[in-house]
Formats: structure tokens, sequence, C-alpha cells
């Protein structure tokens, strides 16, 4: 027996000393293949890595501004790569923290920026950013933008909830086709615009934490205390929602989407677009493709988030960061990239072409969206509801908070039996836990 | 009816494998041969018809992918989706990766496992057991539970994102060194001694004698081989951050919109062009395919 073992431990040492050999060539081969792609060459022009998160057609969009930019900008090389939706991308660049080969420049879903901002990674902004080209972007655009009253990202492709609705089966239903405002309405023409026969429900929307932060909000809550060191939600303005929803679904007049994350998404947008339901809320960056199907078939509006006490939403879609590590000159061509994206013309374009919204006013101004607003007046909707929008949670974990929220708000649409109040204080438990333990 | 259904799902479970099987299985069944072509057919239909699905979405327009009932075919063949998902990112950069780390990895995997298969079926050396046996049980761990240290230690020798990184952890295969361990078993022993006594060396009777019979295993595990890291997503995802080095799957997935509506005809467009390579290596190999697994079925 022992005499095997030595056996082993002398194959294996054997193995390992020439998988070594393999790996030093290999090493070799690809230093000699990146060496001239470092991060800044001879000639003074600096190469900035930046990782996006938005693949598809909205991908391409952001594949033709890196091209111009590199046309225009000699100095710089910005080498732009997918890194998968938001949460791959966040992952990765978790990873790539650890492993020191993170990229100067990233797309940060706005909830993540909290994340990485607090834990030192994302670099100040101040410094490379005036106060005027800091009052540029749209007020209600940068509440997810500072960490520690620094500055560490700037909105580029950001989105909000709003109310889509089926305007020709509102008007066949004797109802204004401008859509429910409060939820008291949205209650009634829900119920009317319900069709049990014929499998029609009048809302839809996905059990998402996006839509249980904007339901707080509009009974005037809060998810966290101001020192987020208190789940807040665990009050009347945090039941209101869920009470709603669940009289709905017990009514036959709302339908919970079945499927994992952004897959319950494509449920209701499915349901949507063959009229299998009235109204449903998901993200303003869906109108592009909701427009298209629905031409020909039916008439497509878009309104606020019906009102609980007052209108409320929360923002969404992602902010540019740059990264602590980088080098200065890397950190100043990543301001310039940055600023080079959002300036009038590019970031008129982009919200055009994608749906996001224009992040800057003067975008707004432009003659592009202008035109866009005059032909689809249905693209407005997003920007005039975003002087109603809050903050996103920024805490540390939030994401798997998140988790536990949704799975207890889904139980509680399953089996109603469950109360509103049991639904949440147990939701509410598990995120304090988890809260405590991150302290 | 419920003996019929019931014929089908028990067989689904074990077509894959062995076909062989389950034809048997139902010509007990069944009454005689009419019936038996009929559940083939039935049987066949439930594995193409997720491929036909995706081949006739890949010619749809977006509309037409949201439709409900859905329509199996498009009104208007829409041939320019697959320009449009082949201009959407540097696809000729992911093929050319994903052929080269494909053939990569089958290349070194041979030089690997050929001579280790021949060591445990026809050598006899101490602990000859105990290590095939960790070979078995190399068998049982996913790619999920080592790829982290293989990450961290990756990281530490500067490999993360090079094409190392996508070949060396797959330079050899327990798969690989098992079945051609069975498969070199088979081979009579006579014929190693008999080419031994005309003086052919070990390299030359692995050449000469083992290759040539083992050929229908060498080929299939060749190609279970490639479609594996053909395929693979996970990995390539975890060790990469550059399009330079990355392979088609993870450019499909490029293609999947993350907020707004997803462009199905398009997405369905990419896998078309990720799965034909396989099905075309495939149609060529099958005959093989099919004798390599009967062959070490008989044992």
């Amino acid at each position: 027996m022992k005499k095997s073992k030595k056996l082993i431990a002398g194959i294996l040492s054997i193995v390992m000393a020439g998988t070594l050999l393999l790996t030093g060539c290999s090493t070799a081969a690809s230093n000699a293949n990146q060496a001239p792609q470092g991060d800044s060459s001879t000639n003074g022009s600096v190469t900035l890595d930046f990782w996006y998160a938005v693949g598809g057609r909205n991908g391409e969009g952001v594949q033709k501004l890196i091209k111009d930019f590199n046309d225009s900008h000699p100095n710089i090389v910005v080498k732009a790569t997918y890194q998968g939706d938001y949460y791959a991308n966040a992952t990765k660049l978790q990873a790539a923290l650890v492993s020191g080969n993170q990229p100067d420049v990233v797309m940060l879903e706005i909830a993540q920026v909290g994340q990485f901002g607090n834990s030192g990674a994302l670099a100040d902004l101040g410094q490379t950013f005036s106060k005027e080209e800091i009052g540029k972007y749209q007020e209600g655009l940068m509440k997810n933008s500072f960490v520690n009253n620094k500055l560490v990202a700037i909105p580029f492709n950001r989105s909000t909830p709003i109310l889509y609705v089926n305007k020709t089966m509102l008007k066949n239903a004797g109802l204004d086709p401008a859509g429910p405002k409060n939820w008291d309405e949205l209650r009634e023409y829900a119920k009317r615009l319900s069709n049990k026969e014929k499998d029609i429900y009048g809302f839809e929307t996905p059990i998402d934490i996006w839509f249980y932060e904007a339901g707080v909000f509009q009974q005037g809550g809060k998810i966290f205390s101001d020192d987020e060191k208190q789940v807040a939600f665990k009050d009347e303005a945090g039941y209101g929602i869920v009470k709603l929803w669940q009289d709905m679904v017990k009514e036959g007049s709302m339908k919970t989407p079945p499927g994992q994350d952004y897959n319950a998404w494509d449920v209701s947008t499915n349901d949507f677009v063959n009229q299998k339901v009235a109204m449903i809320q998901v993200s303003t960056a869906t109108l592009g493709g909701l427009l298209k199907s629905a031409e020909g078939k039916f008439e497509l509006g878009t309104a606020f988030l019906p009102a609980g006490k007052q209108f409320g939403v929360p923002t969404g879609g992602a902010n540019l960061a740059v990264l602590q590590k980088s080098s200065e000159a890397e950190k100043k061509a990543a301001a310039e990239f940055i600023k080079w994206l959002t300036n009038k013309d590019n970031a008129a374009f982009f919200s055009e072409w994608s749906g996001y919204m224009p992040v800057t006013q003067e975008a707004v101004e432009s003659d592009k969206i202008k035109a866009l607003y005059d032909k689809y007046p249905q693209y407005k909707t997003a920007l005039d509801q975003l002087k109603h929008a809050q903050a996103r949670p920024m805490i540390k974990g939030y994401r798997e908070m998140q988790v536990k929220i949704q799975d207890e708000l889904k139980k509680a649409m399953i089996d109603t039996t469950i109360t509103p109040e049991q639904a949440v204080n147990s939701a509410a438990q598990q995120v304090q836990d988890l809260l405590n333990k991150s302290k | 009816m419920a003996t019929s259904l019931e014929k089908i799902r028990s067989s689904k479970v074990i077509l894959p494998k062995e076909s062989h099987w389950i034809r048997k299985l139902i010509k007990t069944l069944s009454m005689g041969k009419g019936i038996e072509n009929i559940s083939l057919v039935v049987l066949s239909l439930l594995f193409i018809f997720p491929f036909l699905w995706m081949a006739t979405t890949s010619f749809k327009t977006l509309p037409e992918t949201m439709l409900f009932p859905p329509a199996l075919f498009p009104k208007e063949w829409m041939f320019e989706n697959y320009g449009e998902a082949w201009r959407s990112g540097p696809f000729p950069t992911y093929l050319l990766n994903s052929i080269f780390i494909a053939i990569a990895i089958i290349i070194l995997q041979f030089a690997v496992i050929i001579p280790a298969a021949y060591a445990f079926a026809k050598k006899q050396f101490k602990g000859s057991n105990v290590l095939f046996g960790l070979i078995l049980l190399g068998l049982m761990i996913p790619t999920q539970v080592t790829f982290l240290p293989i990450y961290l230690l990756f990281s530490k020798m500067g490999l993360i994102n090079t094409p190392a990184a996508l070949i060396l952890p797959f330079a050899s295969s327990s798969f690989g060194i098992f079945l051609l361990t069975q498969n070199f078993k088979q081979i009579p022993n006579e014929i190693i001694e008999a080419a031994k006594l005309d003086k052919a060396s070990e390299f030359q009777i692995i050449l000469k004698i083992l290759l040539p019979i083992a050929k229908p295993a060498i080929l299939t595990f060749a190609l279970f081989s490639f479609i594996a890291h053909w395929n693979d997503y996970f990995w390539v995802l975890t060790m990469t951050n550059s399009d330079a080095i990355r392979t088609l799957p993870v450019g499909i997935v490029n293609l999947k919109d993350t907020e707004s509506i997803k462009s199905w005809h398009i997405i369905m467009a990419g896998n078309m062009i990720l799965v034909a390579p396989i099905l075309f290596i495939y149609t060529l190999a099958s005959k093989h395919i099919k004798s390599a697994f009967t062959y070490s079925g008989i044992k």
C-alpha cells in the first residue's frame, strides 16, 4: 500500500511538472501576443478596456458609438467587450478585481454602484468632471451616482418602469384610453378588462423587486432607513402594494407571469402583444420592440405607474464608472470617453436607437429627440415620470436581499391565504438578518 | 393510449444511449412492424421538433416569434436574419477561435489518453487499479467545482484571458481514458504479442494495431469532445475578458437583449450557425458512433 502511494505521488509530480512546462510555453506565447496591445504604447496613445452589459440591438448601438469614438480620437483606443447581462458583468468584474485584470471603464446596473463604490473599486469622478458638466445630467438620473458624497458613476443607458396599455382594448371596454391614474382605477380597469372565458387578464406585472420598490415609493415608504442599518418596508407602506396585487389576483383580474428573473418579463410582453392582457408594467427599454409588434394589431399607449398616495418609481438601467486601479492617464482618457458618449448628439442617438432615456437635458432638447417625441409620444412618458423618481437602494448584498423579498412575494401571489403582513414581515426579517451580518 | 404514451416516456430517457434497446422494447410491446415504425417516427419527431422549431424561428420576423398560438412556418422567409446575426459582433473571430480551441483540445487529449488507456488495458503495473479508480472518480467531479481553484491558479500564473486557459484544463479526459481502456481490453493479447515477436515498438503497436481496431471509439470520443468544447459557454465566459479569444457560444448570448424584447429570430439564426458544423460532422460519423456503442455493449 505504501509503495503504491509513493508511486502515485511520483506520477502526480511528473504530471505537474509537465503541466508547468506546457503552461510556461503558452505564457510566453500569449505574452508575445499581448505585447502590442499593452496599456499604453510609445506614441502616447492610451488603450481603454470597456466592459458593457447590453446585448442584441442595444449592444449594436454601443458598438457603433465605440467605432465612432475610435475613429475620431487618435490618442485613445477603446476596446469594448460585452460581458453578459448586468449580473454576469458584475460577477466578472468582481473576479477581475481579485485577479487584477479589471477594465478601465465599466457599465454597472445602478443598484450595483453602491457595492463597488463602497469597496473603493471606483474612481472619484469629481476630479475629472467639472460642476457644470455634472449639472448637465438629468437630476432624476443622478440619484445612484454618488457613494459617500463622491461622484463615482455617470448615467448612460437609463430606464424606468412604465405602464403599457392596449388603448384599443380600453376603448372597447368604454374606459379612458389614457389608462388608470391611481390604484383604485387600476383595480377597476383591470376588473372590467378581464374575461375569464377567453383567458384574458386586465393587468400583469412581473413580481420583481423593481415593481415592489415602486409600490413602496407610491405609498410614501422606503426600503431601508437613511443610515442603511434598518429595514424600513415593514409597515403599511410596505404592505399596501402586496395587498393590492393579492386582491387583484383573487378577483381574477391580474396575472403573475411564471419564470425566473427576466423570463417572467418576457411572458408579460408576450401576453401583451398577443392581447391576452390589456395592461402591463415593464421597462421603458421595451417600448421599441412593443411598438413594432403592436403595429397593425392594436393602439399602444404608455402611462405613469398608477399612483398610490403619490406617484413613485425607481429608475433602472446602468451607469458608467471608472476603475480606481487604472493609471492617471487612463482615468483622464476614461473621463473624456464618458463625456463624449453622453454629449448632446450621442446621448440623443443612443436614446433614439434603444428606447432608453436621454440622460442630459440638452439631449432632450435636441432635434433628434424632439422629432422622436413628435412621432411617438409614448417615449415621452418615461421622461415626464422622472420627476417622481427615487433612488434605488445601493446597499452591499442587495442582490441577495432582492431574491429573498421576491421569493416571499411570489409565494403570497400563489397562496393568497398568506396575508400581506406575513409575507412582508417574513421578507423583512430575512433582509434584516442579512443586513446585520454584513455589518 | 395510456400504454403508448408510457412507451414514449420510458423510451425517451434511454434513446440517446441505447436505441437498440428501445427497438427491442417496442417490438415486444407492439403487435407488428407497422406499429413499430409509427412509434419510431413519433419518437424521432420528438427529437427533431426542437431543431425544426429553431430552424423555422430563425427565418421569422420579430412579431411572428411572439405570436400565440404560434405559427410553425414563417409567412415570409427572412434570410437576412442570418446576415444580421453574423454582423452583430466579431463572428469570424469567434468562429476561428471555436475551431482552433476545439481542435487543440482534441489533439492534446489524444496525446494523453491513448497511451494512458493502452497502459491501463494491456500493461500490468503496481497501483494500476488505484489510478484507474482515481480517473473514474474524476468522471464524477463537475466543472463548477474545479473552476474556482483553476481560476485563482491561472490568474496567479497570468493565464486568464489567454487560449491556454481554455485548452490546458481539458488536456486530459477521464471519460476518454475510460472509453478507450474498455475498447483496448477487447483486443486479444495474442495480436499484440505477435506484433512484439515481429519486433514492433510500442509506438507501432499503438499506431498499427490498437488505433485501427478502436477506430469507432476514437471517432466517437473525438466527436463527443468536440461537441462538448464547441458548445462550452460557462468556462469560456469565466476565463476570458476580451472578444479576441472568445468562442461562438459567448457570441450567441451577445445576441440577447437584457432589458428589452428579445429578438428570438436573430438568436435562433445565431444558434443555427452554431450547431450547423456539429450536425454536419455527426452525419459523417454517425455510423461509427453506433458501432462504438454496440461494440462495447457486447462485452
